[in-house]
């Protein structure tokens, strides 16, 4: 604290200079735009599956190289690219993830791609294909996709002599079981920031928090399904049967490893983020599909997973294009995301997995990939995202953490979301109307 | 003629070189102050006044910088989140702010105390946290602050007594100030000890002759003596609080108390980077300078007379 004496101005300098000096508006890789030299494409990409993916591509294009920077996670990759598109240095291609997209679109950083997308379509799923069009054109190419599943604890399970839930209410009964065996254990945790996981469970109950008719919005966050969302885990943090603490912290991680919480209903790709913390563990954990709100339908919503999208910035839209059809439907790069734990976007793609072994989470589970190919196929189709996800996401993190923290309602939080969000839309000038 | 007219001219340019040598001598330290700090406090200022809004029709229609007037400070100014987080502020200020300072002065005047022992190793060990990064510093006390990492809660469980969570609850604010004072204290006591290392010894030879004890002299000479030095750190710290934003950032993660508004930095940092708002961004920022600017002055005003005997 005392030795931070520089006025508040600095800071503030860094980005106006970082904004000051960016009219030239030239792409990155405007050097090798020699007519026939070999091009080089910046690829912004996190994860530990996109170094492969890139150097395989570089195998068997010497035309068009592909340099990859990490620019961090979704949030902040998605920060940075909107902050270096406006200086004018903006990568050429990037990773974004389905729900900040639109975002992206109306930042003017993810580039309409509908002319070089002949027959993609066709590649990947409709859920998933409805994640990158918008108002009938293409802005990406689906690389990664993240339906929702239970990853849990198997052998913990087991020795509890409980079955895996396949509905909320079971999951409940099981939650209830889990706590009264021993005090300390928890099924699961309710994290307050889990902006993502919230909105998957919420889409399976029937949520739609923004729609778009013509060029009017419509912005839901408390409807009905959404609130009887947050009144199920509302009365599970208060009959303390869940954790209500942040995820990934080095507190979740020991409690993990001692086997306290017996699962995470995630995204599919919790498998290789568990086996990030709790390696040891390998073996003990499975994946089932998501418990259900009704017992007749099995559709889940997507939590995370991302597209591969051109910026708006770059000088060789088609070459950036294609890398970013390739990043999406080539079998190479699908071979090497399924090597990684991803589980890819497109239908090959996900044929491929088949061929392949579990996650090294869950070895013992041979039918890993049938069960995420089962689970794939029958996701939500038509799920959109409005034009400030990031804005609702920040609003419901904060509305939700103070929810838990001072013990107010869950369901009020959504609507305190929902009003920041159509302050915010209102004030960039959208129509919006609010339910 | 020309040996007559020759001289003046001579002098006249003599004089005139004279007259142009302070500002070529200005000019590095003008260029750097004019390309770093005032264009870019000119262009904050810009910016604050301008928004990113819809351009055309459409749902996803492209947003461009437009001249929206006072609307980023009204929505500043009426936000109920930028009170609540100087209301924060004020808090960890309160607890960050004396206890470093005291405890910096303490250690200062023992140091100082004749014949002390050890005092080169007690002024590295001191100082030592100061030379910590303030991130690395703030991950270092979250795992001592989370329950199932610390090893304080270990003992406390071994002898019976539950375990404590203080990044919950009222110990939240002592425990995020607790990283600033023990990064602080070392540094603010080095400039006091400097301080009290340039009083003549012959000051503290008179008051002994009259009787004085080590305690008067400390109370009635050393304090008196560095009370500038004292206001100088007494600035920086609260120009410090003003600016917290490492200590609450490294540790929201690890707690659901610490929202992304905790303090008037982080809810900048949200606006600018998060939600892409830049110009609401700026409009806080030149609001939180200003602000900075005028209780500096309050302070310096109430303060200089007595510690630098100005009248």
């Amino acid at each position: 604290m005392m030795r931070r004496t520089i006025p508040v101005m600095a800071t503030l300098s860094a980005v106006a200079l970082a904004l000051a000096g960016c009219s030239s508006g030239s792409g990155s890789g405007g050097a090798d735009a020699e007519a026939d030299g070999p091009i080089t494409l910046d690829y912004w990409a996190w994860g530990t599956a996109q170094q492969p993916m890139v150097d395989a591509w570089n195998a068997a294009h010497p035309d068009i190289q592909v340099k990859r920077t990490d620019a961090g996670g979704g949030t902040d990759s998605s920060a940075k690219l909107v902050t270096a598109t406006r200086a004018g240095n903006a990568p050429d291609v990037a990773i974004v993830e389905y729900n900040t997209l639109p975002a992206m679109i109306v930042a003017g950083v993810a580039a309409d791609i509908s002319e070089h997308a002949d027959g993609l379509e066709e590649e990947f799923a409709p859920g998933v294909w409805s994640q990158v069009t918008f108002d009938g054109a293409t802005y990406g190419v689906p690389q990664d996709a993240g339906p929702q599943a239970l990853t849990y604890n198997q052998a913990q399970f087991d020795e509890l002599g409980i079955e895996v839930p396949t509905t909320w209410e079971e999951f409940a009964d099981a939650a209830e079981k889990v706590h009264e065996a021993d005090p300390d254990s928890y099924i699961t945790t309710f994290a307050p920031a889990e902006f993502g996981g919230f909105a998957g469970f919420a889409q399976q109950a029937g949520a739609e928090w923004w729609s778009v008719d013509g060029d009017t919005w419509t912005v839901d966050f408390d409807d009905d399904a959404s609130v009887a969302v947050a009144d199920y885990w509302q009365d599970l943090i208060d009959r303390d049967l869940v954790l209500a603490e942040p995820l990934l912290t080095p507190e979740w991680n020991a409690k993990v490893n001692k086997g306290e919480v017996l699962s995470w209903p995630a995204g599919l790709w919790a498998a290789g983020v568990l086996y990030g913390v709790a390696e040891e563990s390998a073996g003990d954990w499975a994946m089932a599909p998501l418990p259900r709100w009704d017992e007749g339908s099995s559709a889940v919503g997507f939590q995370g997973g991302s597209a591969v999208v051109v910026t708006t910035s770059t000088e060789h839209a088609e070459a950036a294009a294609e890398f970013a059809r390739w990043m999406g439907t080539a079998d190479e790069a699908s071979a090497a995301q399924i090597e990684q734990g991803q589980y890819p976007a497109s239908l090959a793609g996900q044929e491929l997995t088949l061929e392949s072994d579990p996650p090294l989470l869950m070895p013992q589970q041979k039918d890993y990939w049938e069960t995420a190919a089962e689970i794939t196929r029958s996701t939500i189709p038509e799920i959109s995202w409005g034009p400030n996800v990031n804005v609702a996401s920040s609003a419901f993190q904060d509305a939700m953490s103070t929810a838990v923290t001072d013990g107010t309602p869950l369901r009020d939080a959504l609507t305190t979301t929902e009003a920041e969000v159509v302050e915010d839309m209102e004030t960039t000038g959208f129509e919006v109307t609010q339910k | 003629m020309s040996a007559v007219t020759d001289p003046p001219t001579l002098a006249y340019r003599r004089a005139r070189r004279r007259w142009g040598a302070p500002f070529l001598f200005l000019l590095p330290a003008a260029l750097l102050f004019v390309a770093f700090l005032a264009i870019p406090i000119g262009y904050a200022i810009y910016l604050s006044f301008r928004g990113m809004r819809m351009a055309g029709g459409g749902p996803f229609g492209v947003r461009q910088e437009t001249w929206v007037g006072l609307d980023n400070y009204v929505a500043a100014f009426t936000d109920p989140e930028l009170l609540a987080g100087l209301g924060r502020l004020a808090i960890y200020g309160i607890i960050a702010v004396p206890l470093t300072l005291g405890l910096a002065l303490t250690f200062a005047l023992l140091l100082d105390l004749p014949r002390v022992r050890g005092a080169r190793f007690s002024r590295t060990a001191i100082f030592i946290p100061y030379a910590v990064p303030g991130v690395v510093a703030t991950l270092l006390w979250g795992f001592l602050y989370l329950p199932s990492t610390s090893p304080g809660t270990w003992v406390l469980e071994r002898v019976g007594l539950g375990g404590l969570d203080v990044l919950h609850g009222p110990m939240l604010f002592p425990a995020v100030a607790n990283i600033a004072i023990w990064g602080g204290v070392g540094f603010n006591m080095i400039i006091l000890y400097t301080s009290l290392r340039g009083i003549p010894a012959d000051v503290y030879e008179a008051a002994r002759l009259d009787g004085a004890s080590e305690w008067d002299i400390a109370y009635r000479i050393k304090i008196p003596l560095v009370a500038p030095a004292l206001v100088l750190t007494g600035l920086f710290a609260l120009i410090g609080t003003l600016q917290v934003y490492g200590e609450p950032t490294t540790l929201r993660p690890m707690t659901s108390e610490i929202s992304q508004t905790w303090v008037p930095l982080m809810m900048i940092y949200r606006d600018a980077f998060t939600r892409d708002n830049l110009s609401l961004a700026a409009a806080s920022s030149v609001a939180l300078a200003l602000g900075t600017l005028v209780v500096s002055v309050i302070l310096l005003r109430l303060t200089q007379k007595r510690s630098f005997g100005e009248s």
